[in-house]
């Protein structure tokens, strides 16, 4: 057992050529204990939330009663690549444990299509959106210092209230970006390995080995995301975050949640 | 680690008595059981250590799976009956002289003296880069060798790719399609029966293997209903060799004639994809038309739609066309003085 | 004997007088070989089929790579493994040496060659280490346990790529043999093999690359024509022929690699005992095995020769060698050295087929440019003919050379010009194959020649018979100062095509041709072939015994020919012994065996009925000289027949019997104890070994010939093509052959429609296929490079049929000469041509013609394949 698959090339070499598949186990299995502890930590470890600061309830009334968090293409783009990726992750791993269809087809044009959204949503994001809003910035990094001293019982100031995404949120995007480009920078390099209206066949763009780190990628990437999707939709669907959740459908979240939360210097306006 | 080639591993030897006893070691040893019928398959994997099974179940001591009986006005054929035994069978000869002929075009006397029904359907491909031992899709790796610009793919697929690009090579699958045969499969919990038509798989749905047969399961007979009885057959291989070679293509058909008339037909082709090749369009399109030329030209141009040759194999989509034309109007044999 | 001579014989040749053939008890008649009933019941014992307690077994670990250096190997895991005894790399082998012939001719230690293992594999499945073990099982398993870590070279298989500008190198070195010019005097003769002459300067390795304007019409498919790197030769004007001419037609046309598919792969098993090693394995000459393995061992005697005395070598049966067991192989050496390193313990290396695809070599594809210019009668005016050999990674073959010379033998052009390359790709091993060089020039000119046929409105065979060699043929360059041109013996191959017309019934079958019909046509093909047949110089020892019986000491190897028994049955005739009371020892040089060619290049049933002749000679007048000093008088008064010596016109006289005791008695020159002196060395040790056991005569073969001996054939076919799938078979097929006296009528025609088969095979389908990503070989096995099968000859239908002219050669006293090669190029021309008789000229630019190009080509309307990509 171990983590990649390794083969002997024409050559007689030993190259990698995929992930060992029990990997997607590991996966769910992971995915599962993270939702138990995190359940437990919730139940009998987590205090509660305080803030150092919060907008005076008169502030407050002023706001509109709905705030808009996600534009419209936002959604469309984060629906639109749930279900590319949903796709990509059943046609990938069910093949696997033994559900026999034709799912290379499902598989690679849910890619495409998951590839275009992708290459929309950083075009979107650098122009239209504020780029910067994701990202974990100087204040962030300081608040998780101060979460974590806190929730060991230490002396440390509240934390700040959040931007437009709070902390979590951002830690999640920079792993799906992790994930998500190695899937598509790696898928994309895949589809010139098969039978596509796109691309010329050619399987020795690269080398063996080239080609079997490529798809250890791949697969890696994959059954991370395994984890990491249930980890998002365990965090859409529990109670306290649907108040976010729901902005995803709607596009707004309430004032009361914004003031209590996020920090409007801290929220910057973006166009549509 | 260094590769070695054409020495047999050891592995442990079990040749059970009765198709029970098979199906408990299927059961038992899963994934890691072989099964063995005439070994000329299995042989070959074997010498080459390129599959490496712990175990293998060998067929050839189960009397129930050999022989040939009749079955509701048909035949039904045990799988472990030798091609030469369903080749001689006076039935098969009488009523589905095609089986006859597309088993007697496999391989050799010899082969054919050794070789199964069963296994001759159940065989694996021969795709040099496969057989030679490269990690290939089919063999769980991740390229598939013989589908590159360089690849010498001669004898590869013009339709049914998917990644792999190997096709099947038995002879006797095509004129069982074409007599609508049924593959009667066991295992630990039952049997159930397949059309031999959907018996064979492609690599879109399973690119490790060629049929339906998963581990436990067992090709126990064939079952050959009456329907095509005595139709008007065709089967034609095309090979490099008279003897001991693979088909390039190969085409079975039965057809029933109402005067000039087609009434109806099937029609399989193999060679061309990793699963013999059902021509249900064709076969839709000649019901009712007249047997004759045009009717065989408008089938063959049919028969080749989709066709993708790769490389080296263009060949096979003129090869396919005429022999579909050909399996419509039959030979003209050449009389020569 | 004497046997039929016709035609004028050499000055000092003492041509005895004809007789009638009906009048011969021997020669020309069938009968069962010494060896054929062990063979059809299974109780011949090739080399693997021997054992014996404690015999170890060898497995090789064959290189994954085309092109690489071992940088490390770990062999502990393997060593440790219960059963597992010692394992050899190069490095425990000995090192090339030169050497001297018996002649007294140096063999340069050539450190290019195959060693039979390496540190740096120039193909896939090259042998880098032997394990040697108590089963192939375990050794098999040990090597899976071995460690290897090979740097990888930059590789090529295909010889237009490594041309090509910047195109890699096969060898490290280089990528092209470059010869120094020939030494004079050796013109026509055949380089490296028969004969006795000086061998030729090694080649050595540089890097040649030409240059794109060469490769303007590589893709039209016209061989480009680079620089060679062979010294071109030339005769007569060409220019001239040019002008002059009717018609020039300037073709291309590539011949395929071979494997030579010896049904008996090349196993081999050694021991040692008492200081001497006794190997088994098949070769094409017991005799002359002996000291090439006593030159890879290493093992020479104080004036550098090889030191034959520590060697037994026995084979008693070899499964076929075409070429490529001339002496063995020198992987035989890996079980002789891992015996010695284990005490002497016998060791038995059993080769797989995988592992005889790789080592067992193969005839080098040679692409061949040809211009050539008519007449409109169709005479060859000139011929301009440029080959590039692919030679594999080791050994500079001749093939395009020696294509050259057969080109101009066997169509006899005016003037000729020869240029050739030999490219060097990361390929298994090549080595002459039947016809070396002369099956691929048949294969390169034959349908050139065809189109001209049909170009000048003249009949194929009035074609070929314009243009074919009549008597002492010139062919080759010329030599020396004066550019003198070597000659033949004879040929009558006007005679063979001749005879082959009528009993083909070509002109009938020709008036309607190509004959289709429905969507079958057929069409007729007619080819002439010729190659060498025969050598001089060696050998013939034969012993009397006390009891009247005669053994014929054969050192000839016994491949499947049947020429190990064959001629002796010409020394028996003349003795006038029955064959009942004759013996053929062979096949162990324990059996004193003599001096011996080796059976390629079709040397041996001309060079052995001579020795035959000799030895003969010298034992009848042995006889007689011991009639004279039993009975008195001299010895021209006595005469042999019937098994008895006795004086002419009746009286006193012995049987060989009784002869056999006296000349025990009267020792000396009569029992071996004196041998002659102008016998080859080997052969004076087997006398000495035989002395004083009955009369033993022995001789070495001194008959004058003047030309070079060559045999022809002329091959007539009859294909039907299926135009809708391309499959097409041979439906009728006859070879004449021009050999000379017959000897045994069974094993010539055996010869005759079994070379033919072997040339078939190149027509129609058997070759080599590359992936050129990798560099790797995909048809390993017969189900993939597709060696002919007895269907793919119409022998079934009884339309498979050969005859011999039995025109005596004139320069030989037997009239018999060689017949292995020369129907080879034939049964692969005539069948393209015939080919090429029912679909047209353009159907083909390359050899093996398979349904898949035919049919492309009838739907494209153009030369399918890719003309000039290796190994597809």
């Amino acid at each position: 057992m171990g983590i990649i698959e390794f083969a002997k090339s024409p050559w007689g070499q030993d190259v990698p050529i995929h992930i060992f598949f029990y990997l997607i186990y590991v996966a769910v299995i992971a995915g599962l204990t993270f939702f138990i502890g995190h359940v437990i930590w919730l139940r009998y470890f987590a205090k509660k939330e305080e803030f150092a600061d919060s907008t005076p309830p008169g502030e407050v009334a002023k706001l509109p009663a709905e705030i808009k968090r996600h534009s419209l293409p936002a959604r469309l783009f984060h629906w639109v690549q749930a279900g590319a990726m949903l796709t990509l992750l059943f046609s990938a791993f069910l093949p696997k444990v033994g559900v026999r269809f034709e799912w290379l087809q499902w598989h690679w044009i849910a890619g495409v299509v998951l590839t275009v959204s992708i290459v929309f949503h950083i075009i979107h994001a650098s122009f239209f959106m504020n780029f910067w809003s994701i990202w974990p910035d100087k204040i962030d990094i300081e608040d998780a210092g101060r979460r974590w001293k806190r929730s060991q019982g230490e002396k440390a100031p509240a934390p700040r209230r959040f931007g437009k995404y709070p902390m979590e949120n951002k830690m999640y995007h920079l792993a799906i970006v992790l994930a998500g480009l190695s899937v598509t920078l790696t898928g994309f390099f895949m589809l010139f390995r098969i039978r596509t209206p796109l691309f010329t066949r050619n399987s020795y763009m690269f080398g063996d080995m080239t080609n079997g780190l490529m798809y250890t990628l791949h697969g890696l990437a994959g059954v991370g995301l395994i984890a990491l999707i249930m980890i998002h939709v365990y965090f859409a669907l529990r109670p306290e975050k649907l108040k976010i959740s729901r902005s995803m459908v709607y596009g707004t979240i309430k004032r009361e949640h914004y003031a209590e939360h996020h920090d409007p210097k801290r929220w910057v306006a973006e166009a549509e | 680690m260094a590769v070695i080639r054409d020495v047999m591993p050891a592995f442990e030897l079990f040749q059970p008595a009765t198709i029970d006893d098979a199906l408990n070691l299927l059961d038992k040893h899963g994934s890691e059981a072989w099964v063995m019928a005439g070994g000329l398959d299995s042989f070959d994997w074997l010498k080459d250590r390129i599959k490496r099974p712990s175990v293998v179940v060998d067929l050839s001591q189960i009397k129930e799976l050999t022989g040939v009986k009749e079955w509701n006005g048909g035949i039904e054929i045990g799988a472990m009956t030798t091609l030469t035994d369903v080749v001689r069978n006076p039935i098969v000869k009488e009523k589905f002289s095609i089986l006859a002929t597309g088993a007697e075009s496999a391989a050799s006397p010899q082969i054919r003296n050794q070789g199964t029904i069963g296994g001759n359907v159940s065989q694996d491909t021969r795709c040099w880069y496969y057989r030679s031992g490269w990690k290939c899709y089919r063999a769980g790796g991740n390229t598939c060798f013989a589908d590159t610009p360089t690849a010498i793919n001669r004898e590869h697929a013009i339709m049914g790719a998917s990644r792999c690009v190997a096709v099947n090579p038995s002879d006797s699958a095509p004129a069982l399609i074409a007599l609508d045969a049924k593959m009667v499969i066991r295992n630990k919990s039952g049997e159930r029966v397949v059309d031999a038509e959907n018996y064979f798989i492609g690599p879109a749905l399973d690119i490790r293997r060629m049929t339906v047969l998963l581990p436990g399961d067992l090709l126990v007979a064939i079952r050959i209903p009456s329907t095509w009885a005595g139709a008007k057959f065709y089967f034609e291989k095309v090979r490099d060799r008279p003897v001991w070679d693979f088909p390039l293509v190969n085409i079975a058909a039965a057809m029933k004639v109402n005067g000039d008339n087609i009434e109806s037909i099937r029609m399989a082709v193999n060679g061309v994809a990793a699963h013999p090749v059902r021509l249900t369009a064709v076969e839709a399109s000649l019901v009712g038309k007249p047997r004759n030329a045009a009717s065989a030209d408008a089938a063959g141009q049919l028969a080749i739609q989709g066709a993708e040759p790769l490389r080296h194999n263009g060949y096979k989509v003129p090869l396919l066309r005429n022999l579909v034309k050909r399996a419509i109007r039959g030979v003209e044999e050449a009389k020569w003085a | 004997m004497p046997i039929n001579i016709n035609g004028a014989a050499p000055a000092g040749l003492v041509v005895p007088k004809p007789t009638n053939p009906a009048e011969h008890k021997l020669v020309g008649k069938n009968y069962m070989t010494p060896d054929l009933m062990a063979k059809v019941q299974g109780k011949s014992k090739y080399a693997e089929d021997y054992r014996a307690d404690g015999m170890l077994f060898v497995k090789l670990l064959l290189s994954p790579v085309p092109h690489g250096r071992v940088r490390s190997v770990d062999t502990s895991a393997a060593l440790a493994m219960p059963g597992v005894k010692a394992i050899i790399t190069v490095d425990d082998l000995p090192p090339p040496a030169s050497s001297l012939t018996d002649a007294g001719v140096v063999i340069a230690a050539n450190m290019k060659a195959n060693r039979g293992l390496t540190n740096e594999p120039m193909y896939q499945g090259e042998p880098i280490l032997a394990v040697c073990a108590e089963s192939e099982l375990i050794a098999a398993e040990a090597i899976e346990k071995i460690k290897i870590d090979i740097e990888r070279l930059p590789f090529v298989v295909d010889p237009f790529v490594s041309l090509r500008p910047g195109g890699p190198n096969a060898r490290v070195e280089g990528n092209c043999w470059v010869s120094p010019p020939p030494p004079a005097a050796v013109a026509g003769a055949p380089a490296g093999r028969g004969g006795r002459g000086a061998p030729p300067p090694q080649a050595e390795v540089k890097e040649i690359k030409w240059t794109d304007a060469d490769y303007a019409e590589y893709e039209s498919g016209k061989m480009p024509m680079g620089a060679p790197n062979t010294p071109e030769w030339k005769y007569g004007n060409l220019d001239a022929a040019f002008k002059n001419a009717a018609l020039v037609l300037d073709e291309t046309f590539m011949s395929p690699n071979t494997s030579h598919q010896c049904l008996e792969t090349r196993s081999a098993m050694a021991y040692w005992q008492n200081g001497k090693v006794f190997v088994h394995t098949g070769t094409q000459s017991t005799a002359q095995t002996v000291p090439a393995i006593a030159r890879w061992l290493g093992m020479v005697d104080e004036k550098k020769q090889p030191d034959v005395s520590k060697i037994v070598f026995i084979s008693e049966y070899t499964g076929g060698g075409f070429g490529s067991k001339i002496t063995g192989d020198i992987s035989l050496i890996i079980p002789c050295i891992l015996s010695k390193k284990l005490g002497g313990v016998p060791v038995m290396m059993r080769l797989t087929r995988e592992e005889e695809h790789f080592m067992g070599k193969a005839r080098p594809a040679v692409t061949g440019r040809v211009k050539v210019a008519f007449n409109k009668e169709g005479k060859i005016l000139g011929m301009d003919m440029y080959g590039v050999c692919d030679s594999g990674c080791y050994d500079n073959q001749g093939d395009a050379q020696a294509a050259g010379r057969i080109a101009s033998l066997l169509y006899q052009p005016e003037a000729m010009r020869l240029r050739t390359m030999t490219v060097i790709t990361n390929t298994p091993p090549r080595v002459s194959q039947s016809a070396p060089g002369g099956m691929q020039a048949v294969a390169i000119i034959e349908p050139l020649l065809a189109k001209a046929a049909r170009k000048l409105g003249v009949d194929p065979v009035e074609i070929h018979r314009i243009n074919a060699p009549e008597g002492k043929a010139k062919f080759g360059p010329g030599a020396g100062p004066k550019q003198v041109r070597g000659y033949v013996t004879s040929a009558y191959l006007k005679q063979a095509l001749d005879k082959g017309a009528e009993e083909f019934r070509w002109a009938e079958r020709k008036a309607k041709s190509p004959q289709v019909q429905g969507n079958k046509v057929r069409g007729i093909g007619v080819s002439v072939s010729g190659y060498s047949g025969g050598s001089v110089g060696f050998d013939g020892l034969l012993l009397i015994k006390t009891d009247g019986t005669v053994c014929f000491q054969s050192g000839i190897g016994n491949l499947g020919t049947e020429s190990m028994s064959d001629v002796h049955r010409v020394a028996a005739e003349m003795l006038g012994v029955p064959w009942d009371k004759c013996e053929i020892c062979w096949g162990n040089t324990n059996k004193n065996l003599p001096w011996t060619c080796v059976s390629g290049g079709s040397q041996t049933t001309h060079a052995m009925t001579r020795s035959a002749y000799a030895v003969a000679l010298d034992a009848k007048q042995k006889l007689k000289e011991l009639a004279a000093k039993k009975f008195g008088g001299t010895p021209e008064g006595y005469d042999v027949a019937n098994e008895r010596v006795f004086r002419k016109g009746g009286g006193s006289g012995m049987t060989l019997a009784q002869a056999a005791q006296y000349a025990i008695e009267v020792g000396g020159v009569y029992d071996g104890h004196e041998p002659p002196a102008d016998v080859n060395k080997m052969t004076k040790t087997s006398i000495a070994a035989m002395a004083g056991q009955g009369l033993v005569a022995a001789a070495r073969d001194k008959a004058p010939h003047d030309g070079q001996t060559y045999s022809f054939a002329a091959t007539f076919a009859e294909v039907e093509v299926d135009k809708e799938t391309g499959k097409f078979h041979i439906t009728d097929f006859l070879c004449i052959a021009d050999v000379g006296t017959v000897i045994h009528p069974k094993a010539l025609g055996g010869q005759v429609l079994g070379r033919s088969t072997l040339g078939i095979g190149h027509a129609i389908g058997q070759k080599w296929v590359y992936d050129q990503h990798y560099g790797l070989p995909l048809a390993k096995r017969f189900y993939n490079n597709k060696p002919p099968t007895i269907l793919d000859v119409p022998a079934g239908s009884g339309n498979m049929n050969w005859a011999a002219l039995d025109i005596p050669d004139p320069e030989t006293p037997v009239g018999a000469r060689g017949i292995g090669e020369p129907p080879v190029g034939g049964g692969c021309a005539a069948v393209l041509n015939a080919m090429s008789d029912a679909l047209g000229d353009e159907i083909f630019r390359r050899a093996p013609l398979s349904a898949d190009l035919i049919l492309m080509s009838l739907e494209t309307g153009k030369a399918a394949g890719e003309h000039l990509t290796a190994h597809v």
